[in-house]
């Protein structure tokens, strides 16, 4: 079943679109377990000329690499909580 | 049960109702707010205030008109009269500013009241301590202008004369006041003609009855819409700074069988500043991207409006108290929570493959309100925004790129206006107006670009003029992209002092920012001079992409490099993709080992695996 | 006696007139083929040869005028077959043709249904692609000063880039404020020619001289995209009359409502678009001033579109933001609004409310209609006006194609009647009404637009399926009578053949008011000069030549411009100019809406247009005058046909035009049949043929 653009639901894991790697029982955050690089979101380059606590948070597939999902974030929020209810 | 063909005859002529209406209104405002900019509404009503036939106008106005007829009928019952037309403005009562003032008129038939049509539109100007309405100064909602919870200007077909005269004494340009309101008198007055004109050639209880059966379809389809999407919760989270304050929206909008519940608990505190919400201006902020992106082909009216909650805690920035500034709202908080539901509802739409087309990442997701003032070449008092404003940057598809300088979704069919118009009306001269490299959101569908421009003063006999600029989230990428898309790039707004890049005609034409010499400022909120040798340069965001950018095919990469779109290091930090210096083709060599390195790292926590952390 | 020959080359069919001094006109049909015009405009010419019962080549030796409309130019653009094009454009505005003014270009030409879905909306593919744009350093301001040298250099490079790089085949200039000073856009030109003379160059300040860059420039690129086909068509179409031993002036419709010599005419293709239907207008016009007519809706229903023009006083007005296939131009053209919805517009059910829709998909010629009996499967306007009685399956087409009664029937009986719940007549009967009341709004919205009551107007029926609905949706519109012209099937051939040459010139410059009138003189003054010498060129004495001005007006701060006959005397003295300026002050109260009128803030003109016309020499053609009203000797019979006061059909007298004799009286319900379509009179409505055979229908 679809969770998402990026991943689904195999009976009550989440797991990776990509690679049907799990990631987590389907009433936690995956984001919790899946790869986070946190960058200032300057360092994209000119146009994006924000404040240095701005941050992309972006997301991978700790198997594949596979891109899961963004975040624009200030360092101490917490992640936003995507769920699906089955 | 009406028949399907008196059914299908009648709903197509209230569309023309409106449409009529929208003529009217532009025809006679003449100003370039409501031309260019479409910043306006007309829809109409049921007989108890509840919305019958929406319009394509400013969408986040379809439910506060809505709640400004209710409001009309509470403080008015038992007196009004067929030719009555009610202003309201008041943002605690049900407007979103002071400055989009709304007329709301009865239409009777035989003596009965049997429907309401209601307009607004940005009024030249509303008295506030800024000109033009949006007001970065206000304290709270005293210093913002004229405001009535309802009053009427029009008394059985004759305008009550003292209560006009009263308003327009408040106003700067008293004159161009006057056409805004008087555009939506005859705007309303074609809207009562053509609907009675319906209701004579039917009758009374076919259109009722079409009426009512209008509004059950649309109810009935959208709640069969959502039966269709899984159940299930989304968040999204929108930042705005002002000055030293960081304000945040926050959004947990949750789906189950046939409802909607859009959750702003977790918000700010109100602002100090004018970008708060009114309860009203927040409910119209989310169904504005709800209408096109749920309701494409649905009559927008009372029936998608039930199956909709809002839960918004008072105090809040998305339901400030009275008497917070709101003067800013329709660019500040409304435009987040525009935003905000665009993502949770994107994201629902993407867990469906049936729906997954109509998913988008957030178009133009921060207006640029910079409002110019002065004595013009003519010599004559000009007041107007700059309508680029409404030339906002399209968000990633699920299946294809964001229209570059597409538009935004609240307000579906906006244009700016010309630079000779412009430069005729205002003593300036631009330097360039183009399409803003690297703006558009990253992805496997990238965001569609934004622009950027710059003027300097030209002719004006005072030496320049002065703006207003409300310029909030300057410092946050607010157009969020979807399903890893990164979101577009943001806003700037920048004084250029005394630029001193001239030619030897004595004028200055650099026509990039970085040839402009002289010092440059960042300024985003209040009021700032344009004068001598000054110049304004803003720029707006891109919108937000789709997927990973890593999974852009080379090719569509490489295109974006050639027409401008892209910049090479952008293309090879961000996407992986290298360009040869000398021929200006795909390094398909390097773009593999680049890719292949950058996907590597991903993997690794912090490993710079966004794709940028490279750029020296 | 001589002859003039119009033919109109339109989209299904050519279409052509052949007017004999002191005789009635004669009329010719056949299918359009595309892309070769030739074959379609001979067999057309034939046909009208045949029903004059001359052949061809007589109708060569005798004609001294040929007078053309084609949609060559509609075509080309919308199946993109136009030249490669490239783009120089002031430094630092080069994206100014790809934004469109933002959503702008996004939007405009969408219906509700696209307006309300906009992720599922996108720009057209431009006629240049961003790497076919050069920028050049140059500057000009709002007064039309030049506040930056052109860097001649930086075009020389352009050029090279564009032609020797990109081997573009045609360059559009278009600079900023360009209308106001063209002498760096007529550089560039001399730049461009100097190097390499066969490549196609239009620039802005010639082809539409009128503020608003964006527009501008896309009407340019509009024109040197299409400028060589053009070129090509109009000299093959020489080429064709030149063997056929025709040595007479060719002459070619021009969306402005005027001829122009066909060697003009090469060089302003935009200004071919949409000139059939436009002359169409023109025909209506015609027939107006005729009639006594001054305030007529002119409304045109083909295979795919319904189309509404409007002449107010007798003046015929002009398009606000004209476009084609969803590009926006802006040189001066008659105002044809359309809709899909045309005989062969298919009709669907709304999939949850069983809502009928009419179009806006059409059925095309082929497979066409159900009845057609070639494949069709869905049913179309066409099918249901065969189901209410209105066209006799036997004489369609002149008898040349029986349609399929019984499938049409069973057809719609499955994929309309049975969902609605209704027998197939009463679901016939309803399709009908959505019809008519699509047409209706459209009319409606038209009118509105520009300030004006449908019951001031006369309607004028054209195109095929048109006679068979107007008697239903004017009733709705109360207009004052409805007229089927005699022409109503070749209706733009028989403009064109009405109408005279015309050049269009027009000054953009901003003048606050008052201004002395010698001001405005002096601006006319070249213009004039330069018409009488263009004019003079093509054969017209000074009798033969008229020139009508007229003003473009604003109030200062708004962005409405209205265009002003001027209906004083030329040159304008005081008193002139006053009327003048109280005219555009009665307009715009007319247009806008009471109240809307902003004095304050001043008055300001800003733009100079004048109309110069020769007068082409034809003459007219006789009426017959009315005798006996008793249709009796035309009825041929009774036939059940849908007659909307009943809401059923019933047994209704039918009529062969062919055999009424102007004077008579129909009384309705009623229908008529002519060789290609038929003319409904509902009940309570008379229709009466008059000296010209035209069909009068009014209310009784």
């Amino acid at each position: 079943m679809r969770l998402s653009q990026t991943l689904d639901l195999d009976g009550t894991s989440i797991v990776c679109g990509h690679c049907g790697h799990g990631l987590c029982d389907k009433d936690v955050n995956w984001k919790e377990k899946a790869i986070l690089n946190e960058t200032p979101m300057r360092t994209l380059g000119d146009p994006y000329s924000t404040d240095e606590q701005v941050l992309l948070r972006v997301f991978s597939c700790p198997n594949c690499g596979a891109l899961l999902d963004t975040e624009t974030a200030m360092k101490d929020d917490p992640f936003l909580h995507d769920k699906i209810f089955t | 049960m009406i028949d399907p063909i008196t059914f299908s005859i009648i709903r197509h002529r209230l569309f023309r109702v409106v449409d009529e209406a929208v003529i009217t209104l532009k025809n006679v405002s003449g100003s370039a707010i409501t031309n260019e900019g479409h910043d306006l509404m007309v829809s109409l009503y049921r007989a108890d205030g509840s919305l019958l036939m929406g319009g394509v106008g400013f969408l986040h106005h379809l439910t506060s008109a809505a709640e400004a007829c209710k409001s009309i009928i509470r403080r008015f019952r038992g007196d009004i009269h067929e030719g009555d037309v009610f202003l309201l403005n008041d943002p605690y009562t049900a407007a979103l500013h002071t400055s989009d003032v709304y007329l709301v008129a009865p239409i009777h038939f035989k003596k009965e009241l049997v429907a309401w049509s209601a307009c607004f539109v940005h009024v030249y100007d509303i008295g506030a301590t800024n000109p033009g309405g949006f007001c970065p100064d206000a304290e709270n909602i005293y210093t913002e202008g004229f405001s009535s919870p309802g009053l009427r200007l029009v008394e059985k077909g004759e305008v009550n004369r003292a209560i006009m005269d009263t308003f327009l004494n408040m106003v700067r340009s008293p004159d161009m006041v006057a056409l805004d309101l008087n555009s939506m008198i005859a705007c309303n007055n074609v809207a009562r003609k053509r609907m009675r004109s319906l209701i004579e050639k039917y009758g009374i209880e076919t259109v009722d009855e079409t009426c009512k059966t209008l509004i059950t379809q649309s109810g009935e389809k959208l709640r069969a819409r959502l039966r269709e999407l899984p159940d299930g919760q989304w968040q999204s989270r929108q930042y705005l700074s002002v000055k030293d304050e960081i304000a945040r929206v926050e959004l947990t909008m949750t789906k189950r069988n046939d409802t909607l519940v859009f959750d702003f608990t977790g918000s700010s505190e109100q602002s100090r500043h004018a970008i708060n919400c009114t309860k009203w201006a927040s409910l119209g902020g989310l169904f504005a991207p709800l209408f096109p992106l749920l309701c494409y082909d649905i009559t927008w009216n009372e029936g998608v409006i039930k199956p909709i909650t809002m839960i918004a805690p008072p105090g809040t920035i998305v339901n400030c108290n009275r008497p917070a500034p709101v003067s800013v709202a329709t660019v500040g908080a409304i435009q987040s929570v525009n935003n905000a539901a665009c993502i949770t509802i994107g994201k629902m739409l993407s867990a469906s493959e049936k729906y997954a087309s109509e998913a988008t990442a957030v178009w133009h997701a921060n207006h640029f309100a910079v409002f110019l003032f002065g004595q013009n070449q003519h010599h004559k008092q000009a007041i107007g925004i700059l309508t680029e404003t409404f030339a906002g940057a399209g968000g990633a598809r699920t299946w294809a790129d964001g229209i570059e300088v597409g538009g935004e979704i609240p307000n579906p069919i906006s244009r700016m206006a010309n630079i000779e118009t412009i430069e005729y009306t205002f003593p300036i001269r631009y330097l360039f107006r183009r399409r803003l490299k690297d703006s558009g959101g990253p992805g496997r569908y990238r965001g569609g670009v934004g622009m950027e421009l710059s003027f300097v003063p030209h002719d004006a006999p005072d030496g320049g003029m002065h703006y207003v600029v409300s310029g909030k989230g300057a410092k946050f990428p607010m157009s969020d992209g979807l399903a890893g898309g990164y979101p577009g790039s943001p806003n700037a707004y920048i004084w250029i002092k005394n630029n001193e890049s001239k030619t030897a005609d004595g004028h200055s034409h650099p026509i990039r920012l970085d040839a402009m010499s002289g010092e440059k400022q960042a300024v985003d909120w209040g009021v700032f001079p344009l004068m001598g040798n000054d110049a304004l340069y803003v720029r707006w965001n891109g919108g937000g992409g789709y997927g990973d950018p890593l999974l852009r095919p080379d090719e569509e990469v490489c295109r974006d490099v050639e027409h401008g779109l892209v910049s090479p290091e952008f293309a090879e930090n961000v996407y992986g993709v290298a360009i040869d210096d000398k021929t200006g083709r795909l390094d398909k060599k390097l773009t593999d080992k680049k890719r292949t390195d950058l996907l590597a790292r991903r993997k690794r926590k912090n490993g710079g695996g966004h794709a940028a952390v490279t750029n020296p | 006696m001589s002859f003039v020959v119009a033919t109109d080359v339109g989209g299904t069919c050519t279409d052509t007139v052949i007017v004999e001094g002191g005789k009635s006109l004669v009329i010719g049909k056949a299918l359009s083929t595309p892309p070769d015009f030739a074959g379609g405009v001979m067999d057309s010419i034939r046909s009208a040869a045949d029903a004059m019962q001359v052949d061809v080549k007589t109708v060569f030796d005798r004609a001294t005028l040929f007078i053309h409309g084609s949609t060559v130019v509609d075509n080309t653009l919308i199946e993109r077959k136009g030249a490669r094009t490239g783009l120089i454009t002031t430094a630092g505005f080069e994206d100014t043709l790809l934004v469109t003014r933002g959503a702008y270009g996004r939007w405009a030409g969408l219906s509700e249904e696209g307006l309300k879905h906009p992720v599922a909306t996108d720009r057209p593919v431009p006629l240049v692609p961003f790497d076919l744009v050069r920028g050049v350093a140059e500057r000009v301001d709002y007064k039309g000063a030049i506040v930056r040298e052109l860097d001649e250099a930086q075009v020389e490079q352009a050029v090279d880039y564009l032609v020797d790089e990109k081997q573009v085949e045609s360059i559009a200039v278009a600079l900023l404020w360009s209308f106001s000073n063209p002498v760096h856009e007529q550089r560039i030109r001399s730049i461009i020619k100097a190097r390499d003379d066969g490549i196609h160059v239009s620039i802005s300040s010639e082809v539409a001289p009128a503020p608003g860059e964006y527009e501008r420039t896309s009407t340019t690129v509009i024109n040197a995209y299409a400028g060589q086909m053009v070129n090509n068509y109009i000299s093959n179409l020489q080429k064709l009359l030149d063997e056929r031993g025709y040595r007479g002036p060719v002459l070619v419709m021009q969306g402005y409502g005027g001829l122009l010599p066909a060697e003009r005419a090469a060089e302003r293709a935009v200004n071919m678009l949409e000139c059939g239907p436009v002359a169409g207008v023109i025909g209506s016009k015609f027939l107006g001033d005729n009639m006594g007519d001054k305030d007529i809706i002119a409304a045109d229903m083909g295979g795919t579109t319904f189309k509404v023009g409007i002449i107010q006083n007798g003046e015929i007005e002009y398009a606000r933001e004209p476009l084609i296939d969803r590009f926006h131009y802006s040189v001066p053209k008659i105002d044809v609004a359309s809709i899909g919805a045309g005989g062969g517009s298919l009709i669907t059910l709304e999939e949850d409310t069983s809502a009928p829709q009419v179009g806006p998909q059409s059925a095309g010629a082929n497979p066409g209609p159900v009845c057609y009996g070639l494949g069709g499967t869905q049913p179309t306007v066409t099918d249901v006006l065969l189901l209410l009685g209105y066209i006799d399956p036997r004489r369609f087409l002149n008898g040349t194609m029986p349609l399929d009664v019984p499938t049409t029937e069973q057809v719609f009986r499955e994929k309309i009647a049975a969902p609605l719940g209704l027998s197939v007549e009463d679901a016939a009967i309803g399709i009908f009404r959505v019809a008519n009341a699509q047409i209706t709004d459209l009319i409606h919205k038209i009118t509105v637009e520009q300030g004006l009551d449908p019951r001031d107007f006369v309607l004028h029926a054209f195109g095929g399926s048109c006679p068979m609905l107007a008697s239903a949706f004017a009733r709705e519109l109360r207009v004052k009578r409805i007229i089927v012209p005699y022409t109503a099937s070749v209706n733009c051939a028989f403009g064109l053949a009405r109408a005279d040459v015309m050049h269009d010139y027009s000054t953009a410059m901003t003048i606050p008011v008052p201004c002395p009138a010698a001001e405005v003189n002096a601006i006319y003054e070249p213009m004039l000069k330069e018409a009488r010498e263009t004019l003079k060129e093509e054969g017209f004495s000074d009798d033969k030549m008229s020139f009508k001005w007229s003003v473009g007006f604003r109030y200062a701060l708004q962005v409405h411009e209205l265009i002003t006959p001027v209906r004083a005397d030329t040159p304008l003295d005081g008193n002139g100019m006053e009327r003048l300026i109280n005219d555009f002050e009665a307009l715009y109260e007319n247009r806008y809406g009471k109240g809307s009128a902003y004095r304050d803030a001043g008055i300001e003109m800003t733009q100079f247009r004048l109309s110069a016309f020769g007068r082409v020499e034809r003459s007219g053609f006789s009426a017959t005058s009315p005798g006996d009203t008793d249709p009796g000797l035309a009825l041929t019979g009774q036939r059940r046909v849908f007659v909307d006061g009943r809401d059923s059909l019933i047994e209704t007298n039918v009529y062969d035009f062919e055999k009424l004799r102007p004077g008579n009286i129909i009384a309705g319900p009623a229908v008529i049949h002519t060789p290609i379509t038929t003319i409904v009179i509902q009940d309570n409505q008379q229709g009466q043929m008059d000296g010209y055979k035209n069909i009068v229908i009014e209310a009784t």
